[in-house]
């Protein structure tokens, strides 16, 4: 194909506004925070350069040791309740007459944003909740660690399941029938058939719905902030919401960007693992 | 090629010149004022402000509320680096204040002091919360004391009386418990610290103080013996769960405990609620612990109105804060809100917020500064957060007096 001379002429004047505006929304703000982890910053003063203070500071922090844990769990809790789950669903709702009217529940929470959907699950949560009173208990269900944790887990797996369960069971769709028939005709069926057969074909897929969760799952914060602000204490602080409180509650900026370049490298660096895995 | 570099040239010129706001334009004569506060729940009071400047001194107010302290606090720190200022905006006192003004961002208001004090419109014992390095900045928006409000009914219904000594209190408390019926009101979220800084107040008010300005340590057996005392209250049961998530005007409705500690402001929440004061719910002031105190302790806390030095229209901006302080305008402002006011000529019409009011401005208690304004950020949000975990868990009350410590020394190692 011969490149129009026109086209070629003015190429970067056309990707330059697209380029423009990513360099100054996406790149200058990164740049600026990693600047900002170096330095000693109230939000007033200019910034007071302390080289790599921030994070030896923050390696030695017990609160980012909870946040690390928190977030952990939640990475964890993810990949077995909403990815987990959703697959299950999936599977057993796929060949089911009708299938689809059962998965239609799963999918209405996803409408919710985070902060909404924390809003919903606070009064049931709460200790004078609704969850107490329905299971006729006195449990602290957003107070002790890491119970809080779990509680916020199970209300993101509310919401999160039904898009996860959508995205398998359109993975199911695309695998071709042919493999399939001719594994029945082999012989196989149920736990095999779906061990051998299905999941191989549903990799790509299931690439891409674990990728979405880990990254979502790691920056974890409008849920957690609604509901328990990180507390009580710090006690169900995740990464992404010690970022936001040593930035904008406690007014240090150039901590709190030191936790936020934390995330940043965290967040990258296992999704490169995983994608550099899924794609071997 | 040359008339078209000079064509590039010429509209990157323009678009800066757009982009580059009014540093050289002449100063803009307004009408109306932009007031950014953190008081979202406020806005129809503020709005009743704005009509009533606008006919009174042609001024009218439009105000931008935030619910969220800190993203609003953010916003206005940045706002100073920017052409987006604000005419008028909320602050505190204490600590913060200090930080803008060290910045001469706030514009000097020490006219509008000097003037109202000669007209009896503010009190003198007010402008040291505004002092700084002898002039006043910004104007009181609202005062508040803080006191015990109480369900009237509940203490009817056991004979009960406000208590005149903490030995009353704790009569009471034990009366409520024995009925089945708990005492206080406390949370882990955000005013964690309440019972710290009324139990503080009322045994060491010097203590407290020093602890403020990081001359005392939260480690210092005094702040121990409070903590413990604390934790003995919550190990009694005199408390809800901190867990709750009960409004605290619809705790002291429904009864869920008998006593809210909370700032008069919070006469709002129970006129908001049609309870009637002196047949729903009274208020009383809280007394000392250490009863061998010359003074009853009173938390108070004064809430800043403020305004720029690089305003858009700083003689507008300063007019506003003037009329603000007047009689005529705190008199709308109290009577709409139901609260007190930072004008003595105002008469109170809730009979015992104006006794307060009244006793507090003759020197009847010793004011000590609200523990929110009274702390550097830093380690009051260490603090919040340790007391946030010590209602939850009072066990842990040295390791959250240590955490906080931490955090004062790493703040007061750079700012004394």
């Amino acid at each position: 194909m011969t490149r129009s001379p026109v086209l070629g002429r003015f190429r970067h004047g056309y990707v330059a506004p697209a380029a423009i505006l990513v360099a100054v929304l996406l790149y200058a703000p990164f740049v600026w925070t990693a600047y900002l982890s170096l330095t000693r910053y109230d939000g007033l003063e200019p910034p007071a350069w302390v080289g790599l203070d921030n994070f030896v500071k923050l390696l030695g922090d017990p609160a980012l040791l909870t946040s690390v844990r928190n977030t952990l769990i939640w990475v964890a809790g993810t990949m077995v309740l909403p990815v987990g789950l959703g697959l299950l669903v999936a599977v057993l709702s796929y060949d089911l007459r009708g299938g689809v009217w059962y998965r239609v529940p799963f999918m209405l929470p996803y409408a919710l944003s985070g902060a909404g959907l924390a809003m919903v699950w606070s009064p049931v949560l709460s200790h004078d909740g609704i969850a107490n009173l329905l299971l006729g208990v006195d449990t602290a269900f957003l107070q002790e660690a890491p119970q809080n944790t779990l509680a916020m887990l199970l209300v993101w797996t509310w919401q999160q399941l039904g898009v996860n369960t959508l995205l398998f069971v359109v993975g199911l769709q695309s695998i071709p029938k042919e493999p399939i028939e001719a594994a029945r005709l082999d012989g196989a069926s149920g736990w095999r058939l779906f061990r051998h057969v299905i999941w191989p074909l549903m990799r790509p897929l299931t690439a891409v719905v674990v990728g979405l969760a880990l990254v979502a799952s790691l920056k974890t914060f409008d849920i957690v902030w609604v509901l328990t602000q990180g507390g009580p204490g710090r006690n169900s602080e995740t990464l992404a919401v010690t970022m936001y409180k040593e930035t904008f509650v406690a007014s240090e900026y150039g901590y709190g960007s030191a936790v936020a370049v934390l995330l940043t490298v965290v967040t990258g660096l296992a999704s490169y693992l995983y994608l550099k895995r899924q794609v071997r | 090629m040359f008339r078209s570099r000079v064509a590039t040239l010429g509209v990157a010129a323009l678009v800066l010149a757009a982009c580059g706001g009014n540093g050289t334009a002449t100063q803009e004569k307004k009408t109306e004022l932009t007031l950014y506060n953190d008081k979202g729940a406020w806005t129809k009071y503020f709005d009743e402000m704005g009509a009533l400047s606008k006919q009174r001194i042609g001024l009218g107010m439009k105000p931008t509320g935030y619910t969220d302290s800190a993203q609003y606090q953010a916003f206005i720190k940045a706002s100073f680096r920017t052409n987006v200022k604000p005419d008028l905006f909320t602050w505190q006192t204490g600590g913060m204040l200090e930080e803008i003004v060290k910045q001469k961002q706030v514009a000097d208001t020490t006219a509008v002091w000097q003037e109202a004090i000669k007209a009896g419109d503010l009190s003198q014992d007010l402008a040291p919360y505004y002092t700084i390095g002898g002039k006043q900045y910004c104007v009181p928006m609202n005062v508040a004391y803080w006191g015990m409000f109480y369900n009237k009914k509940l203490f009817d219904q056991h004979d009960l009386t406000p208590p005149q000594t903490w030995d009353e209190l704790i009569k009471v408390a034990d009366t409520l418990k024995r009925n089945g019926v708990k005492a206080f009101y406390h949370t882990s979220v955000l005013f964690s610290f309440v019972w710290f800084e009324q139990l503080m107040a009322g045994t060491d008010p010097d203590l407290y103080d020093r602890l403020s300005t990081g001359k005392a340590k939260y480690t210092d057996p005094g702040v121990v013996q409070v903590m413990e005392r604390w934790k003995s209250m919550i190990d009694a049961g005199y408390f809800i769960n901190p867990g709750d998530k009960t409004d605290p005007g619809d705790v002291l409705k429904n009864g869920k405990a008998a006593m809210v500690s909370f700032g008069t402001w919070f006469n709002t929440s129970m006129t908001q609620r049609d309870m009637k004061a002196g047949t729903d719910y009274g208020f009383f002031v809280i007394p000392n612990v250490n009863a061998a105190l010359p003074k009853t302790s009173m938390i108070f806390e004064s809430g800043p109105l403020c305004s720029l030095t690089k305003a858009a229209d700083p003689e507008a901006s300063m007019k506003y804060l003037k009329w603000w302080t007047s009689a005529e305008a705190q008199e709308k402002w109290a009577t709409s809100r139901g609260d007190v006011s930072a004008n003595p000529k105002v008469a109170i019409q809730d009979e015992a917020l104006g006794a307060v009011t009244k006793d507090a401005g003759s020197g009847t208690y010793r004011l000590v500064n609200r523990y929110f304004e009274a702390t550097p950020p830093p380690v009051l949000t260490a603090a919040l957060d340790g007391f946030g975990k010590f209602v939850t868990e009072p066990g842990s009350y040295k390791e959250v007096l240590e955490t906080i410590q931490k955090a004062a020394d790493e703040y007061w190692s750079t700012h004394q």
